[in-house]
C-alpha cells in the first residue's frame, strides 16, 4: 500500500469508529446477554429496605406456659407495670407473649421458678378469694404480692421460695417492658428511663474484613472486592 | 511448603503477649504470635441499635454465654460460646469462666483498675504465715511497674498507704466530692483508708494490648500474626526434650497446622495456657501445673443512698469514685480470716437501680424519681487464699469444637472467703451509716468463683522447682525455653486487678528472656 493511501485508510477508520462511539451514546445500553456475575448487585449505594419488628404487628403463638399460667402471668404484668404517664404498661408491651418465648427457651431452673410462681399466685387467689389471680383486683393481688417484695443487688435475687419468683418476675417484667418497642415509642414523660439502646456486636465470624488499620493488630485476611459498580440514579 | 522456624512462638495477644511481642520484637526478635479468635473492627462489628430490635430484647440469649452474668444481647458474641469452647465443673460448685478470645483478648474489655502489688502480697507467707512467699519482691518488679504505667497512662493519686503503693501515675489532684468528704470523715476513725482510684486512661479512649503494645511490635516488622489459630499442642523436640513448637486448628476449616519456633511463651490467659500444658504433658514434674486456682471475690457489697442529695439536690454533692485499699490484718489481726479485701466505692449521679426498692408500679416509679442522684455503692475485692485443692484438670470426656480436650475446673470459696464477705459488708454498712447515708441494698454472698475474671494461679512461680511450677522469670523450672507470662504464674492473688501485674512480669520475664538469647543461652 502507497503511503498516501495508507493515511487515507487510518483517517478513515477514526471517523467511523467515532460515529459508531456516538450512536452507542444515544442509545441506552442493554444487559450484556449471558449470565451476570450475582455476587455484583448489591452495592453500597442500593437502598435498604425498611422493615419493623414484628411483635407490634403479629399475634405470637404461645408455647410454654398454659393458658391459665398466661393468664396469671398477664395479671401479674399488668399489676407490677401498668401503664403510666403516657407509657404503655407491660401488657401493652406484649410482655407477656414475649416471656413465654424468654422463659420457654431459658435453662430449666428458670423457666420452673416461673411455672412454680404462677402456678402458686393462681392457688393463692382461689385460697384467699375465691377467684382466679387474673380476676383479682389491683388491691387484692397487690395484698398478695407486697409482703414478698424485696431488696436486692445484681446476681443476688432472694432465695427464699415466692420472694424469689416475686421479685425475679418483677425484674424481667420491667426490663422486657422498657426494652420494648411500645415503651420507645412513647413519649418520655416520666421517670429518667429512656428507649434503651447499646452498642450491639454482630458475630464476628468469619473473619474477613481486618484491614491492619488505625492500630488494629494487622493480621492476613481476604480483601473485599476491589471497583465497586455504580449506578447512576 | 517449607515452614520458617521462629525464635520465638507466642501463644495469645492479650496483655501478656502483646507485651511480650513489644519488648521482644524491639530487641529484633523474630516473633509469631498465634490467637484463637478473629480480629474485632468496632466499625464494621458494632452498630447502635435499640434493644426491642434485638430477638431477645436485650436479655442475654437463653443458656448461650450462661456463665458470663456480665453478658446481654448487645455483647453476646465477644464472648466465648460455652457450647462452642465447653468446660466443665460440679454443678454444686459452679465456675464462671469469662472468656473473649477476640484479637487482644481481654484487654479489649477490662475495668482498667490498676494496681501494683506490695510486699504484703509478695510476701504474703513471711507476713501471715498461709502458701507461699513469691520468689520476687516490690522492689525486683517497682521498676517494670513504672514503665507499664507509663505506657498505660495510669492516673491516680500518690495518696497509697504501704498495701497499695504508689507509682508512675498521672496525677489525679481533683477534690473529693461533699459524699466522698463525709465518706472519708467516717472511715478514717474506723482505721480505714480512702485514696483515689487508679485506672488506666490509655489513649483514644482505650487501654488494650491492641492499641497500646501490637502496633509497637507491628512497627520493627519482626511480628507475624495469625488469627483464628486455636492451639491444640505444644510439640517437642525428640532430641532435646525442649518445646519446639506447636500445632494449631484452624478455627473455620478445621485445618491441622504446625509452626516451629526456639522458643515458646504462653500468654493464652491463665486457664488456657495451664490447658495447653495440660493437654501437651509439659512443665509438670512438680505435679503442681493447674492447681492453686486462685482469684477474687465480688458481688458482696452495698448500695445506699445520700440523703441530702435525694429530690434532684445531688449536683454538687455526688460523684467521684474512691479506693479503699485492704486495711484487715496489716497492722491488726483478725481471728476471722486471713489477708483482706478492698472496696471500690462509687457515688453516682445516674438512677437508683428498681431493686433497691421493695415496691412496684407507681410508688416505685415516685421512689426512683426522688432518690435519683444520690447513690452511693461499695463493692467487695476480696483476697481468695491459694489451696492446693482448688485446680484444674482435663476432663477427657469432653471436647471443644476442635476437638481438644476440655477443663475441668474443681475450686470453691471457703469460711476464710465468707467470712471475709461477711465482715466486708457490716463494715460499710458501719461506715455509710456514721455518715448518715441510707443503707438501701446489701448483699454478703461472693459471687460464684471466677466472675471477678481475675484467675489467677495454676502455674504458680516460686524457687523450688518441686512446689512451683516456674522460676522467678516465668520461665518453666523443667524446660528452659518455655515461659509463662499471663496470670498463670501468681503466687498469691491479692485484692488487686492483676492487669498491671501480668504486664509488668510479662515485660519483665521477655527482656530476661530476650537477654539469654543474646547470649545464645536460649
Amino acid at each position: 500500500m502507497r503511503r498516501r493511501d495508507f493515511v487515507r485508510s487510518l483517517i478513515a477508520a477514526v471517523f467511523a469508529s467515532r460515529g459508531l462511539s456516538a450512536q452507542e451514546a444515544a442509545k441506552p445500553q442493554l444487559p450484556i446477554a449471558a449470565p451476570v456475575p450475582w455476587t455484583l448487585g448489591l452495592n453500597p449505594k442500593t437502598p435498604i429496605p425498611h422493615t419493623t419488628v414484628a411483635e407490634g404487628i403479629a399475634e405470637a403463638k404461645l408455647s410454654f406456659f398454659s393458658a391459665t399460667q398466661m393468664e396469671t402471668l398477664k395479671r401479674l404484668c399488668g399489676i407490677l407495670v401498668p401503664p403510666i404517664g403516657g407509657r404503655p404498661g407491660a401488657v401493652e408491651a406484649g410482655t407477656p407473649q414475649f416471656l413465654d418465648m424468654l422463659i420457654g427457651q431459658s435453662p430449666e431452673p428458670r423457666r420452673t421458678i416461673y411455672t412454680g410462681g404462677v402456678d402458686w399466685l393462681e392457688a393463692e387467689a382461689q385460697k384467699r378469694y375465691k377467684l382466679p389471680f387474673s380476676k383479682l383486683e389491683d388491691d387484692q393481688a397487690s395484698a398478695m404480692l407486697k409482703p414478698w417484695l424485696r431488696t436486692w443487688m445484681s446476681d443476688h435475687p432472694p432465695v427464699e421460695s415466692h420472694a424469689d419468683f416475686v421479685n425475679v418476675a418483677h425484674d424481667d417484667i420491667r426490663e422486657a417492658t422498657f426494652n420494648s418497642e411500645a415503651w420507645a415509642e412513647a413519649p418520655p414523660t416520666v421517670g429518667h428511663e429512656g428507649p434503651p439502646t447499646g452498642i450491639y456486636w454482630s458475630p464476628i465470624d468469619p473473619d474477613t474484613h481486618a484491614t491492619g488499620e488505625n492500630g488494629k493488630p494487622h493480621v492476613e485476611a481476604a480483601k473485599g472486592a476491589a471497583g465497586m459498580p455504580v449506578y447512576p440514579r | 511448603m517449607k515452614s520458617e522456624v521462629f525464635d520465638v512462638l507466642i501463644v495469645g495477644s492479650g496483655h501478656a503477649g502483646g507485651m511480650a511481642a513489644k519488648i521482644l520484637t524491639e530487641k529484633g526478635i523474630r516473633c509469631l504470635m498465634l490467637n484463637a479468635g478473629p480480629v474485632a473492627d468496632v466499625s464494621k462489628d458494632t452498630t447502635r441499635t435499640p434493644a426491642y430490635e434485638l430477638p431477645y430484647r436485650g436479655f442475654t440469649p437463653p443458656g448461650r454465654v450462661e456463665h458470663v452474668f456480665q453478658a446481654n444481647e448487645f455483647n453476646a458474641n465477644v464472648w466465648v460460646d460455652e457450647q462452642e469452647v465447653p468446660y466443665t465443673f460440679d454443678t454444686e460448685h459452679p465456675y464462671n469462666w469469662v472468656r473473649v478470645r477476640l484479637f487482644g483478648g481481654r484487654s479489649l474489655f477490662w475495668s482498667r483498675q490498676s494496681f501494683r502489688l506490695s510486699d504484703y502480697e509478695f510476701k504474703a507467707k513471711s507476713h501471715d504465715g498461709f502458701g507461699e512467699d513469691w520468689p520476687i519482691s516490690l522492689a525486683d518488679l517497682a521498676p517494670f511497674y513504672s514503665r507499664v504505667e507509663e505506657i498505660f497512662q495510669v492516673a491516680g493519686a500518690l495518696d497509697g498507704p504501704p498495701q497499695m503503693p504508689d507509682g508512675n501515675f498521672v496525677v489525679d489532684d481533683d477534690p473529693w466530692t461533699p459524699s466522698m468528704q463525709r465518706f472519708i470523715a467516717a472511715a478514717t476513725p474506723k482505721g480505714i483508708p480512702v485514696c483515689k482510684q487508679r485506672r488506666a486512661m490509655g489513649r483514644d479512649g482505650l487501654a488494650s494490648s491492641v492499641n497500646l503494645l501490637l502496633p509497637d511490635a507491628e512497627k520493627t516488622g519482626k511480628l507475624t500474626s495469625i488469627a483464628n489459630a486455636v492451639v491444640r499442642t505444644l510439640t517437642v523436640d525428640k532430641n532435646t526434650g525442649l518445646p519446639d513448637g506447636c500445632i494449631f486448628i484452624d478455627r473455620h476449616t478445621q485445618q491441622e497446622m504446625s509452626v516451629k519456633a526456639r522458643v515458646v511463651v504462653l500468654a493464652a490467659g491463665t486457664l488456657e495456657s495451664t490447658r495447653l500444658l495440660l493437654n501437651s504433658g509439659l512443665a509438670n514434674s512438680s505435679g503442681l501445673v493447674g492447681h492453686y486456682l486462685m482469684d477474687q471475690i465480688y458481688g458482696a457489697g452495698l448500695v445506699c443512698s445520700v440523703p441530702e442529695a435525694r429530690g434532684g439536690k445531688g449536683k454538687g454533692i455526688m460523684g467521684g469514685a474512691a479506693i479503699v485499699p485492704r486495711f484487715r490484718n496489716i497492722s491488726t489481726k483478725s481471728d476471722k480470716f486471713l489477708r483482706g479485701y478492698a472496696f471500690n466505692v462509687t457515688s453516682s449521679t445516674g438512677g437508683v437501680g428498681a431493686r433497691n426498692f421493695a415496691a412496684f408500679g407507681a410508688e416505685l416509679l415516685q421512689k426512683m424519681e426522688e432518690y435519683h442522684g444520690s447513690s452511693f455503692h461499695m463493692g467487695i475485692m476480696g483476697e481468695v487464699l491459694g489451696r492446693k485443692e482448688n485446680h484444674v484438670r482435663i476432663n477427657p470426656a469432653k471436647v471443644d469444637a476442635w476437638g481438644i480436650p476440655v477443663l475441668h475446673v474443681e475450686t470453691k470459696y471457703t469460711d476464710n472467703e465468707y467470712n471475709m464477705a461477711k465482715d466486708a459488708v457490716e463494715t460499710a454498712t458501719e461506715v455509710v451509716e456514721s455518715a448518715g447515708f441510707e443503707v438501701l441494698s446489701k448483699n454478703e454472698a461472693p459471687n460464684p468463683p471466677g466472675y471477678s475474671i481475675h484467675e489467677v494461679g495454676t502455674c504458680r512461680m516460686g524457687d523450688d522447682p518441686k512446689t512451683s511450677v516456674l522460676n522467678k522469670w516465668s520461665q518453666s523450672h523443667d524446660h528452659k525455653n518455655l515461659f509463662v507470662v499471663d496470670g498463670a504464674g501468681f503466687t498469691s492473688a491479692g485484692w488487686q486487678n492483676p492487669t498491671m501485674t501480668i504486664l509488668s512480669l510479662s515485660m519483665r520475664a521477655s527482656e530476661h528472656l530476650a537477654e539469654e538469647m543474646r547470649k545464645l543461652n536460649l
